[in-house]
């Protein structure tokens, strides 16, 4: 009804305002993603992507992830919308539809080991929770990989592999990782 | 149909119990529309009083004795369309029959309209029957038969025009005069017309004709339903398509009746269409559903004033290839890759999920013509439009019932036209002209918005005069313009902020026509035109992923106004029913072109990364040349060759122009058919089209090289059918005959699939 109106109001007044827009409520949103690892020692170690005015503007940072050799780490993301306040916790939206999600974690660097440590509903891996392995000093790149609605029964899947997944990326990172 | 028999029995009745005797005669000659020499022989049929004659060998008749007043003619000839005619008999003695006689060739080059609307627009055209037969298609893909036009396309249900290299923002498309405003940047969006809803199509390739609202950069198509004609019974048409790709049912129906109040036409369309096929596998989720209607009103009101009233609404949703929905750059790499897309399913579908897009659109015209006096006619449009436009795709949680992009767009135009014919060889027509463009994305997206709101006020003025002299016909136009533009951004930085921009452009074009018709059959054309067009909303402000081409886009809030200057010459030699030549060149020199430049860096985002480009401006040149032969060396066969070929060059990086058509040429050879029993005007038609692969292209300058060529192989047969004083026309088509497997460059899908294969096209067409 508001659009007839303005429309009918133009006929007469060719020069008007346009309102103001409404902003979105960006709840889809994930400007953050932390890989938190704890050795067995109890020391943490977090990988952080953040990337508060999402898709393009200022470039996101990201940290480095340094590692001890020849340890066992449990790891955990957590994915979270920063760009309003309080922040948002995304974590839990993919965990609930942990069938439909899987992270993938590809190592460009030797001597790291990373293993799925949870389940969906299908028991088919989700990658929330990890288990890392370092052996000897080493260094190159750890990308993690979400991807939304993949193929979990293909080929090589549910042992990480992302070849055959399909899907769409929800995330992709990639994080410089040291062991020494 | 009962309804129309009832009436007819009446009318039979009426008439022979009013006619006592029989007072009424009817005599003229029947001429080929085209070359306007008689057509020999043909058939005149009064339907009421079953009387029935052969025209002489100079094509002309006489019927005499004719007990009725009003009487429905039909007029026949050995491959045409049958006509049928209305004619009152009190006050038309002579009439004259004009009989598309070359069906296929006046369809090709056709300078149509009275000597008023007399133009040295290089003009290209399809009719009525042309449209039936390719209903199930898109007005993109019909428009696509005529030499000079592509088409850019976004798997098989989503389709535009590109008219000698250019298409989207830079040509306009008028539905019945009124400049289609919807959201043409988006290479995937395809313009909201049905195709049944005209009853020609055309093309002008020149700078446009400066009278029409619109970008003047490029091309015109347009979209043109005719009066209705002043024929007091009810008539019209039935058409039924059906594709075996795609499995796709069309159906269309069409009445009209001169009423006591107006004259009215009424034409309503559904499509249904399921997943396509390659040759080897199913292109799952590629269906589309479409409901179109239009109504159209022809009033006169006194001795000086008649109206017209049309409305239009076009609705569709299209589902687009599943494996052609992707993420990053990663994600890109990995599906150019595969041989077979992502997410194909092994079973035929008629669903329609995510990725899908849903429009609808609206048109409402209102047109009032004044003729002031034998020499000055006045004429007022209002044109209204709304656009809806609504995007889906994948997404988390119960979102995917969310548009990712929702769009409305309210026009409005308003247009003041004087025409005055100065003398007798010279018409002066000027007017004045007001468009309002209000689009707003609709807010339930949860996303920032691709393009901002805005509000758009362009006034223009023009003047067209037109000077007969001879076998010289020349045409001067100039078109000046203001465009306003008042933007609402949302700014990109946290926390997000609004911001308002008001930019303003004048711009101006000029063109210049002349036609020279020599005797020996040979009609020259030439165009120069000056234009300009000012940046799109979106090249000046768009920001973000833009779905369809999976690449973030940004705008450029510096962009000025393109320049361009266009030439083309055409020379059509057309020498009695044997040969047909005709040829246009043509050249484009854009100054500030404005184009997508793919960035160095790709963009980093939480999703990976992602190609980058940038609107940006350099100096363009376009040249091409359009060509079609076509022979006849007796009345039974006939051979149409067509060529289009375009090479587009960006002269500030000399670098070639991306999404140019590679070179096409066809051949038809058609052969006509004695009748068979009640089966009429036969023809069978093979032909071949070649697509070449497109080599005027970096390797840089795309994701992957560009397909290689490939030729199809088509075959089709027609028939009319006679039952009683029925007409059934019976066509049955194949395409890509040969089930031959490609891909074409001008297919975003190519990135990812095949081509459609083979398919089979049943189309019917009943008139009444």
């Amino acid at each position: 009804m508001k659009n007839y109106l303005f429309a009918f109001a133009l006929l007469f007044l060719f020069s008007c305002e346009k309102d103001n827009p409404v902003i979105e409520n960006e709840e889809e949103l994930i400007t953050t993603l932390t890989y938190k690892l704890t050795a067995s020692d109890g020391t943490i170690v977090e990988g952080k992507f953040q990337d508060l005015d999402g898709d393009g503007g200022n470039a996101p940072t990201i940290s480095n992830i340094v590692l001890k050799p020849n340890t066992m780490y449990s790891g955990s993301i957590t994915l979270l919308n920063e760009s309003v306040s309080p922040a948002e916790d995304i974590t839990t939206e993919v965990e609930e539809e942990g069938s439909d999600h899987q992270f993938f974690f590809e190592a460009t660097l030797a001597n790291i080991t990373v293993s799925y440590d949870d389940m969906d509903a299908d028991n088919k891996a989700v990658g929330l929770k990890t288990k890392v392995v370092t052996e000897a000093a080493s260094n190159g790149k750890l990308s993690i990989t979400l991807k939304h609605k993949p193929n979990k029964s293909a080929m090589g899947v549910a042992d990480g592999n992302i070849a055959n997944a399909g899907g769409e990326t929800d995330i992709n990172v990639v994080f410089d990782v040291i062991i020494q | 149909m009962s309804l129309f028999n009832k009436l007819l029995f009446l009318f039979f009745l009426s008439g022979n119990l009013i006619a006592q005797n029989c007072p009424y005669s009817i005599s003229g000659t029947i001429t080929d529309e085209l070359t306007g020499s008689p057509l020999a022989f043909a058939g005149i049929y009064i339907e009421e009083t079953q009387q029935g004659i052969l025209a002489d060998d100079a094509g002309n008749y006489k019927i005499q004795g004719i007990c009725q007043k009003e009487v429905h003619v039909r007029v026949t000839h050995a491959s045409c369309e049958p006509e049928l005619f209305f004619i009152d008999l009190q006050e038309n003695r002579a009439k004259n029959f004009l009989l598309h006689h070359h069906a296929e060739l006046l369809n090709e080059v056709q300078v149509h309209g009275s000597s008023n609307e007399k133009s040295t627009q290089v003009n290209s055209s399809l009719g009525k029957i042309e449209i039936a037969r390719n209903g199930n298609q898109n007005l993109a893909d019909i428009l696509s038969e005529l030499t000079g036009v592509s088409t850019l396309k976004n798997g098989s249900g989503i389709s535009k025009p590109i008219i000698h290299g250019l298409f989207g923002n830079r040509i306009s498309i008028l539905n019945n005069g009124i400049a289609q405003s919807g959201q043409q940047w988006g290479n995937d969006h395809a313009p909201e017309i049905d195709a049944f809803s005209a009853d020609h199509l055309s093309v002008i390739k020149g700078v446009s004709a400066l009278a029409y609202a619109g970008s003047t950069l490029g091309g015109v198509v347009m979209v043109e339903g005719s009066p209705v004609e002043d024929e007091p019974h009810l008539h019209g048409s039935i058409n039924y398509l059906y594709n075996s790709n795609g499995r796709g049912n069309t159906l269309n129906a069409k009445v009209e009746k001169a009423g006591k109040w107006f004259r009215w036409r009424m034409n309503g369309t559904i499509k249904m269409q399921g997943d396509s096929q390659t040759p080897t596998y199913f292109l799952t989720n590629t269906g589309r559903k479409e409901a179109n209607f239009s109504f159209r009103a022809d009033k006169k009101l006194n001795n000086k004033w008649s109206s017209t009233l049309n409305y239009a609404t076009f609705n569709t949703e299209i589902g687009i290839l599943k494996g052609s929905q992707i993420g990053n750059l990663t994600d890109l790499e990995a599906a150019f890759k595969r041989e077979i897309p992502f997410f194909t399913e092994t079973e035929f579908n008629y669903n329609i999920n995510v990725p899908k897009q849903r429009v609808s659109h609206h048109l409402l015209k209102l047109e009032l013509n004044g003729v002031l006096s034998p020499t000055e006619t006045l004429r007022f449009v209002y044109g209204g439009q709304l656009n809806n436009r609504r995007e889906f795709d994948a997404r988390r949680g119960d979102r995917s019932e969310k548009p990712v992009l929702s769009l409305n767009q309210w026009s409005h135009f308003f247009e003041g036209k004087y025409i005055n014919d100065l003398s007798k060889n010279k018409t002066l027509i000027t007017g004045v002209q007001q468009t309002i463009t209000d689009n707003t994305n609709v807010p339930e997206t949860g996303i920032s918005p691709l393009i901002p709101d805005y509000l758009a006020y362009q006034t223009s003025l023009f003047g067209i005069l037109n000077v007969k002299n001879n076998r010289w016909f020349h045409e001067f136009g100039f078109r000046a313009e203001n465009k306003q533009l008042n933007v609402v951004q949302i700014t990109r930085t946290i926390p997000r902020a609004i911001k308002r921009i008001n930019q303003n452009f004048t711009f101006f074009s000029v063109s210049a026509g002349s036609q020279l018709t020599l005797p020996n059959h040979l009609i020259l054309n030439g165009n120069v035109g000056l234009a300009m067009r000012p940046p799109e909303v979106n090249e000046l402000y768009s920001f973000g992923l833009h779905q369809g081409v999976s690449s973030i886009e940004e705008g450029n809030a510096n962009l000025q106004p393109e320049k361009s200057v266009k030439a083309l010459i055409t020379a059509n030699y057309h020498k009695s029913d044997f040969v047909l030549f005709e040829i246009t060149p043509y050249a484009q020199l854009i100054d500030n072109f404005i184009y997508l430049q793919p960035q160095r860096e790709f963009l980093l985002t939480i999703r990976g990364a992602f190609p980058y480009f940038r609107f940006e401006q350099a100096d363009a040149l376009l040249l091409g040349v359009d060509a079609l032969v076509s022979i006849e060396p007796t009345d039974k066969i006939k051979l149409i060759n067509k060529l289009t070929f375009v090479h587009g060059k960006n002269l500030t990086d000399d670098v070639p122009l991306i999404n140019m058509p590679p070179l096409n040429f066809s051949s038809a050879f058609q052969v006509g058919f004695k009748n068979i029993g009640v089966a009429r005007n036969n023809t069978i038609e093979l032909e071949v089209s070649h697509t070449a692969r497109q080599s005027n292209l970096l390797v840089s300058q795309d994701f992957v090289l560009p397909p290689d060529a490939y030729t199809l192989l088509n075959l089709r047969f027609d028939t009319t059918i006679e039952i009683k004083k029925y007409y059934v026309s019976l066509g049955l088509k194949a395409t890509n005959l040969l089930n031959t497997i490609y891909r074409d460059y001008l297919n975003r899908l190519r990135y990812f699939a095949d081509d459609t294969g083979r398919n089979f096209t049943l189309s019917s067409r009943f008139t009444f």
